[in-house]
């Protein structure tokens, strides 16, 4: 079993990996290839790409929330008799039903402990009171309309500053009730005060960030069955794993090898609805309506409602930053005052930290609770950092007038460390050094040809009449590598065939295929010969799948996996195969050591003598009864050759990636920005990106430009128009529809010009980073020094709307 | 129950008679040979290539009728009041939003969807696929049924038209700049085959 072993010696080694990838294939067939098929092209072109709502079972009910009129409201009384005796109606669940559990788990990032249908609404539009299920959605509605709430109306407040007064109305006064301030944060290191003392010059300024939502094409929705005594789920969530020990805590613990989990493809969340507090509110009402009924219920909310949730990064912010003249910055004040940010808020100094050599930052954060839907990680967390990181250095460099790029390399570095001690920690942990700021600036600056399109601000008017204008911005690429993946693998009978085992969500990232690329890669096999059916409750879970946390932890996972896989295969080959009691098959390879042997194009070989193979289908032999005992005897068949069957599990096992010392960031990413600005009516049209990304290794470059292009396509709606509006005077929301609320279009944005760097400096297998989060994170700040370039004025509000550049110019 | 209610309606020409045996003697004698006429909230139409007849309620939209109804899972629900372009089908040729269309209007059309556009071995399909134009896929159908209905009249649009052609569909993963890639290169096809018969 040495072969075995050794693999398995060199997993556990790089569990909890905190350096570079120790044993990296040397020759990659499918791995970094382009033009490899996608997996789940096919079946989404064509529209057979089975989603949750598209889930229709015999009988089904659907189910629908009362949603509360009011931003903060308590009911009072609710009688739901006349919705009751509507035909159609089958059951409600009323927030006083007594099987109802005081607290339960719902999910989220983690554990909860909340009420299931609360009889408190935070906001306008919260779902509360009461849950219906009926034969179709219509008597649903309509029964809704029939419940008579007697509701106690409070005082609300809608935005952070007027949440932070004294006399402020309680937004929350169950959960948090002595102010609205429900918790403050500092980050940073050194000395600020000697920090702005060693400056040359200091510069304040705020900027305020407008709420904006993840818009899901699917709607929060799913469908739940009892098959008697157990239920079984179609569920629309990121984390399958954390889905299920959820529901494996409801209804007095049911068994976690009884519950049924589908995930069905996803229309993407970017983080969103699977984050949310309450998110299993609904399965778990469905779960009990569906247990009562004796029938399956779907519930699916409605586009509206998916509005109820946005992203963290709402709020305000205060900059104050000190700089010498040679574009050193010696000190960032970076603070943050949140709108229902989970989590205790994320930022705003964390790139600072991760990736300047700035030596005293102070960033306080905090949270402040106001009557608007919950605000999660929406591609990304990392939001409030992109945007304080994006304009601190921006305005450095104008206020220097000096070329933004020479102020991000004059600070490039981490933890207050520049370039070359950073390149020493490498060193350390097995890393190549290589200066991704600088490889990264090479290929941008020429893609955007930024030496001779740059200028002064509001200096460069197009013969069209607009005002041209160009950006540039950076940060480090960061994924989420933490967490416990698990990977099984099993070669079919029959066919040879590998099946890759554990369940995921499909979010789009196109993650099937790259898995199975690297499976094919590691053990040998033709990429046709691998295949990952990931909605299948098998159970193996690999982690956070399209989260944050993808690649860099399952395809650990998966690498580990296919090598155990493969020793056994290569040891099975040479010795005795499947004995019994009626004897058995010599080994094919006598006389040889796994060691003499290796696997290309799904068939076995010698490699000192590459004639002698052996196809990995006529290792493993046929199934069942057509098998290697059969009806041989009886009927005179062919015995088959047969060897024992052949299955390898593995995990990947990381702690959390923020804080140092865990895996330090080094690679790097940097943009580029083209605008036109129309002085008369306001509008901004993006004309010209440049991405250029560090993804250490890239598995399918095409995916990469995926990411790249798509996020610069959310960032740019992001910057441009994404904005929830509430009605101050009734805290309604306003534009919970597509038509009021806008999403970019295909018109809106120029080309996109993608470009990749891989240093191999990522944590993941091979040294990749995942990119994922990071674009439609990084593009949306960086519109505001395109705005300044364009017409020298400072814009500092996002959305940066038509109405927002003419009250910048003065003419509104 | 007023006395108007109870007469007796012919299902061919709607004259109101007052006995059933009125309009029978009617019935046989003007409209001998005719066939019967479909029911109220009975509807015929083409999906796919195939036919169907179908009782619809006045309020189904199109896209209940074919996606919930008929099974049909390419037309898909997102912005649920005509401004996403998600559930776009083709009728008669051109791309309309099912989920704007009430379903008892469409009696006697010919409606294509993705699936019908797959299995007919349309090039696109296979072009979306080389050029990664779904992520999370959901928006993706009524992008092919978009574009199928854009090369059906303009077999060699150019970059600008396609844009202007698929402005009226969402992606929320953003895989816009690659869908012109993709038509461009099924326009090709499409006329290979052309110049090869």
């Amino acid at each position: 079993m040495s072969m075995v072993r050794d693999e398995y010696e060199k997993m556990v080694e790089m569990q909890d990996n905190t350096g570079a990838d120790k044993y990296p294939l040397k020759d990659f067939n499918n791995i970094g290839k382009e033009q490899i098929r996608r997996f789940d092209g096919i079946e989404k072109a064509s529209g057979r790409a089975i989603y949750t709502m598209d889930i229709q079972l015999p009988g089904m009910l659907h189910m629908k929330f009362l949603a509360c009129p009011y931003p903060n409201a308590k009911i009072k009384r609710m009688d739901t008799s006349r919705a009751e005796s509507l035909p159609g109606v089958r059951a409600i669940l009323r927030y006083d039903d007594p099987a109802l559990p005081e607290v339960i788990d719902l999910g989220g990032h983690g554990p909860t402990a909340i009420r299931a249908i609360p009889a408190v609404a935070r906001f306008e539009g919260e779902p509360v009171g009461a849950a219906v299920a009926a034969d179709t959605e219509e008597i649903a509605e309509e029964a809704l309309k029939l419940i008579d709430v007697d509701w106690e109306q409070r005082p609300f407040v809608l935005n952070v500053e007027d949440a932070l007064k004294p006399d402020a109305p309680r937004a929350h006064p169950e959960s948090v009730p002595g102010s609205n301030l429900e918790v403050e944060h500092v980050e940073g290191h050194g000395d600020v005060k000697k920090g702005f003392a060693a400056a040359d010059r200091v510069v304040e300024f705020t900027a305020k960030r407008l709420l904006h939502t993840y818009v899901s094409p699917e709607r929060p929705c799913g469908v739940v069955r009892w098959n008697g005594e157990y239920p079984e789920f179609w569920c629309k969530h990121q984390r399958p794993h954390e889905a299920k020990r959820t529901i494996h805590s409801w209804f007095g613990k049911t068994p976690m090898n009884k519950i049924v989990m589908n995930f069905p493809y996803q229309g993407a969340t970017f983080g969103g609805w699977t984050q949310f507090y309450w998110k299993q509110g609904p399965d778990y009402c469905a779960a009990l309506l569906a247990k009562r009924t004796g029938r399956p219920v779907k519930f699916a909310f409605s586009r509206r409602d998916d509005f109820y949730g946005g992203s963290m990064d709402e709020g305000n912010y205060y900059f104050k930053v000190g700089f010498k003249n040679d574009g050193t910055i010696t000190a960032v004040h970076a603070e943050g005052h949140f709108a229902n940010a989970q989590w205790e808020g994320f930022g705003p100094g964390t790139h600072f930290e991760d990736n300047t050599a700035i030596p005293s930052l102070h960033a306080p954060r905090k949270v402040v609770r106001v009557n608007k839907g919950p605000t999660t990680a929406v591609r990304c967390e990392q939001l409030p950092n992109t945007l304080a990181f994006t304009l601190v250095f921006d305005r450095v460099a104008a206020e220097l007038g000096m070329d933004p790029i020479d102020i991000a390399l004059k600070n490039d570095g981490s933890k207050g460390h520049d370039i070359e001690w950073l390149n020493e920690r490498k060193r350390e942990l097995g890393f190549n050094p290589r200066d991704s700021l600088k490889e990264c600036l090479q290929k941008g600056k020429k893609a955007a040809d930024w030496d001779k399109k740059w200028h002064p601000p509001g200096a460069k008017r197009l013969p069209n009449g607009r005002m041209h204008g160009i950006a540039f911005t950076w940060t480090h690429q960061w994924d989420d590598s933490c967490g416990t993946s698990e990977i099984a693998m099993r070669v079919e009978r029959d066919d040879g065939t590998i099946s890759i085992l554990g369940q995921r969500c499909d979010n789009g990232v196109n993650a099937d295929t790259a898995y199975c690329q690297i499976a094919a890669d590691e053990i040998g096999m033709r990429l046709e010969d691998v295949f990952y059916n990931q909605h299948r409750d098998v159970p193996f879970y690999p982690m956070c799948p399209d989260s944050s946390t993808n690649m860099s932890v399952n395809g650990w996972a998966v690498r580990h996996c296919a090598r155990l896989l493969k020793a056994k295969m290569l040891e099975a080959a040479t010795s005795l195969r499947a004995v019994t009691q009626r004897g058995s098959f010599p080994p094919f390879f006598p006389d040889c050591k796994p060691e003499d042997l290796d696997i290309k194009d799904s068939v076995i070989y010698l490699k000192k003598d590459p004639s002698k193979k052996l196809a990995v289908a006529d290792l493993v032999g046929v199934s069942a009864e057509a098998g290697p005992l059969g009806f041989h005897e009886l009927y005179g068949a062919t015995r088959h050759p047969f060897s024992v069957p052949f299955f390898a599990y593995s995990h990947q096992s990381q702690l959390c990636c923020y804080g140092w010392p865990f895996r330090p960031k080094w690679s790097r990413q940097t943009h580029f920005m083209e605008i036109e600005v129309d002085t008369e009516t306001g509008e901004i049209l993006v004309t010209k990106v440049v991405n250029v990304n560090d993804v250490g290794k890239a598995i399918s470059p095409e995916t990469c430009a995926g990411q790249q292009y798509g996020g610069t396509y959310m960032g740019a709606g992001r910057a441009l128009f994404e904005e929830v509006v509430h009605d101050p005077v009734t805290g309604v929301m306003l534009n919970g529809n597509l038509l009021d609320y806008k999403i970019a279009t295909i018109g809106d944005c120029g080309p996109i010009s993608t470009h990749l760097v891989e240093t191999r400096q990522g944590y993941g297998p091979y040294g990749i980073v995942g990119i994922g989060e990071d674009i439609a994170t990084v593009i949306p700040a960086m519109l505001s020094p395109a705005v300044y370039n364009a017409i020298g004025v400072w814009i500092y509000e996002f959305p940066i709307t038509p109405d927002r550049i003419l009250k910048a110019l003065g003419k509104i | 129950m007023k006395e108007e209610t109870m007469k007796y309606l012919c299902p061919y020409c709607a004259t109101k008679f007052e006995t059933f045996e009125a309009l029978k003697e009617h019935a046989l004698g003007a409209h001998q040979g005719e066939a019967v006429p479909l029911p109220e909230g009975m509807i015929r139409l083409t999906v796919n290539g195939q036919e169907y007849q179908i009782q619809v309620q006045p309020e189904w939209t199109l896209n209940y009728l074919i996606h919930d109804k008929m099974g049909f899972t390419s037309p898909k629900m997102f912005c649920d009041r005509g401004a996403c372009g998600s559930c776009t089908v083709i009728m008669n040729g051109r791309p309309v939003l099912s989920c704007m269309s009430l379903a008892i209007e469409c009696d006697g059309k010919q409606i294509e969807t993705a699936e019908g556009i797959a299995d007919a071995g349309h090039p696109l399909i296979e072009s979306y696929v080389k050029h990664h134009c779904m992520q999370c896929g959901y928006c993706t159908p009524g992008f092919v049924t978009t574009a199928k209905a854009l090369l059906d009249r303009n077999p060699n649009p150019t970059e600008e038209e396609i844009v202007e052609a698929l402005g009226g569909n969402l992606c929320r993963c953003g895989t816009y700049p690659q869908h012109p890639k993709a038509i461009r290169e099924a326009a090709g096809k499409l006329s290979e085959k052309e110049g090869g018969k």
